[in-house]
């Protein structure tokens, strides 16, 4: 009876430390680790690669003197305002181009031929026309993200199941319905790998933007302190792009979980 | 003999170069279940088709017996939308409180109640049939058409669905048409038995709804020139 005892006894409930949860921090927390320990040591020139200790006392110096975070607001601002300007264009261009093949014959080719030059290659021109004030950078950044983000609506809606909308025809659906009930959650899979991928160009944009021809964001603030070689900073901001695109990551991540709550059953199952 | 619900007279069918069907003559009744047999490429399926108004025919007149006859196709594949649940997918999620409670009853009525809150892509092939048969009673059709929808499923869940259909309809004193090429199937479950041969003839079949399989079988095989092998209609 031994057996029977041990099966019906209740499993111990403790809270229990999840490696699996702890795995992805491990290797940037080794690096930080190691990266302390080669500046103590002496391994490498503190003058040129200061110590994460150093780097974060720094980094709490220019929070308290509010320069880090009105830096990282204006970055945010021009970030956001550039994604959702951009986003939205894309997005409508996707949605017009992949429902009616009229609208495809009018643009879809002045839009390969736009899509196909590299967006910073812009910065000159945007630089001599807009100057470097806000509308540069916002202007780069909304060109940026534009494009992932219409090319994966349009190949969501035009990779739609045409049996589904055989189906929805069938079945009496309005165009409308049509519209929200299959042709639009058909395509959010692809349009939300479009946004993914068009929040990391939103930050490299709006980073090399602001690292060229600024006086303000994270971009300038990573230039500025290289001007006096003061290397706390500039490595300060790299780890700042780091932070803020893991950020961009979570937000994606999260906002697939919301929208595709019906993929997630799928892999559970 | 009451008037037909659809009538196909003289219906032709070209797709390019391509002589889908040639000819067509036949009737469907009201309440009445047939089942159209034919080998694969022979135009069953373009008769669906014409018949759900997917398609207009090239040549002749399909009269039906009353205009805006509700019709309802139960696809090959079961054309589910895999974003919504069970219930959604019943109603279109639809926010009216009547057509909620209607696909609750619809679902009720294909034994998916306890799986309203499910996506499709966990239930089992024989339960996505029967919730898109659920999906179809939503307009209540008078007009329901079976396009090889059990061909994906195993055999013993294809036996209990071709059962379930054939118990389902017969209740509702729906008129059905059913498209397969299986014959043992087609027998089993229709009340009367039409073979298509390449698109130009449908021929009447004799026997049916289990009771002469092999008969029905035996037409069929005459008319399409098909050997058959003698336990194909064992029923």
């Amino acid at each position: 009876m031994d057996h029977a005892t041990t099966l019906t006894t209740p499993p111990v409930t403790r809270p229990k430390f999840s490696w699996r949860r702890a795995l992805p921090w491990l290797i940037p927390g080794f690096l930080i680790v190691l990266w302390q320990v080669a500046a103590s040591a002496g391994w490498v020139d503190t003058q040129l690669i200061p110590s994460p200790l150093a780097v974060l006392q720094d980094g709490v110096t220019l929070w308290q003197s509010g320069e880090l975070p009105k830096n990282i607001s204006i970055s945010l601002f021009r970030a956001t305002t550039g994604f959702v300007l951009g986003g939205s264009v894309g997005f409508v261009l996707g949605m017009l181009n992949g429902l009616s093949k009229t609208a495809r014959a009018l643009l879809d080719t002045s839009i390969q031929m736009l899509r196909n030059i590299p967006h910073l290659s812009l910065i000159p021109l945007v630089i001599i026309l807009l100057g470097i004030g806000e509308t540069a950078k916002i202007s780069l950044v909304t060109i940026g993200v534009m494009f992932p983000i219409y090319i994966n609506t349009y190949h969501g809606i035009t990779s739609i199941d045409p049996e589904l909308l055989e189906m929805g025809r069938a079945y009496g659906l309005s165009k409308r319905a049509l519209l929200t009930k299959i042709i639009f959650p058909g395509a959010l899979p692809t349009i939300l790998v479009g946004v993914r991928y068009a929040l990391g160009v939103m930050w490299t944009t709006l980073i090399v933007a602001e690292t060229i021809s600024s006086n303000s964001g994270i971009g300038y603030m990573a230039t500025n302190a290289q001007e006096f070689m003061n290397m706390d900073t500039v490595l300060l901001c790299i780890v700042i792009y780091a932070l803020l695109g893991k950020l961009s990551d979570l937000i994606a991540k999260a906002l697939e979980n919301l929208c595709l709550a019906w993929q997630q059953e799928r892999s559970a199952s | 003999m009451p008037s037909p619900l659809v009538e196909f007279s003289r219906i032709g069918k070209v797709y390019g170069p391509t002589v889908a069907l040639h000819d067509v003559n036949f009737s469907l009744y009201p309440g009445e279940f047939i089942a159209l047999v034919g080998m694969s490429g022979g135009g069953k399926s373009t008769i669906l088709r014409l018949m759900a108004q997917l398609e207009q025919p090239t040549s002749g007149a399909i009269t039906y017996a009353q205009p805006g006859l509700v019709t309802r196709v139960m696809f090959q594949n079961d054309r589910l939308l895999p974003w919504m649940t069970t219930l959604q997918n019943v109603s279109f999620n639809s926010h009216d409180k009547a057509q909620q409670a209607k696909a609750e009853q619809a679902l009720a009525a294909v034994g998916l109640r306890d799986f309203a809150n499910t996506f499709p892509n966990q239930l089992s092939g024989g339960q996505k049939q029967r919730l898109a048969l659920a999906r179809a009673m939503m307009a209540e059709p008078q007009l329901l058409l079976l396009d090889e929808p059990l061909g994906a499923l195993d055999a013993l869940t294809r036996r209990n669905m071709q059962q379930f259909i054939s118990d389902f309809c017969a209740k509702a004193h729906l008129t059905t048409l059913l498209i397969t090429h299986d014959v043992d199937e087609a027998a089993r479950m229709a009340d009367r038995v039409l073979v298509v041969k390449s698109g130009t003839n449908v021929y009447e079949a004799a026997g049916a709804k289990g009771q002469n399989a092999e008969a029905v079988a035996r037409v069929a095989a005459e008319v399409l020139d098909v050997i058959l092998a003698p336990t194909t209609a064992v029923s």
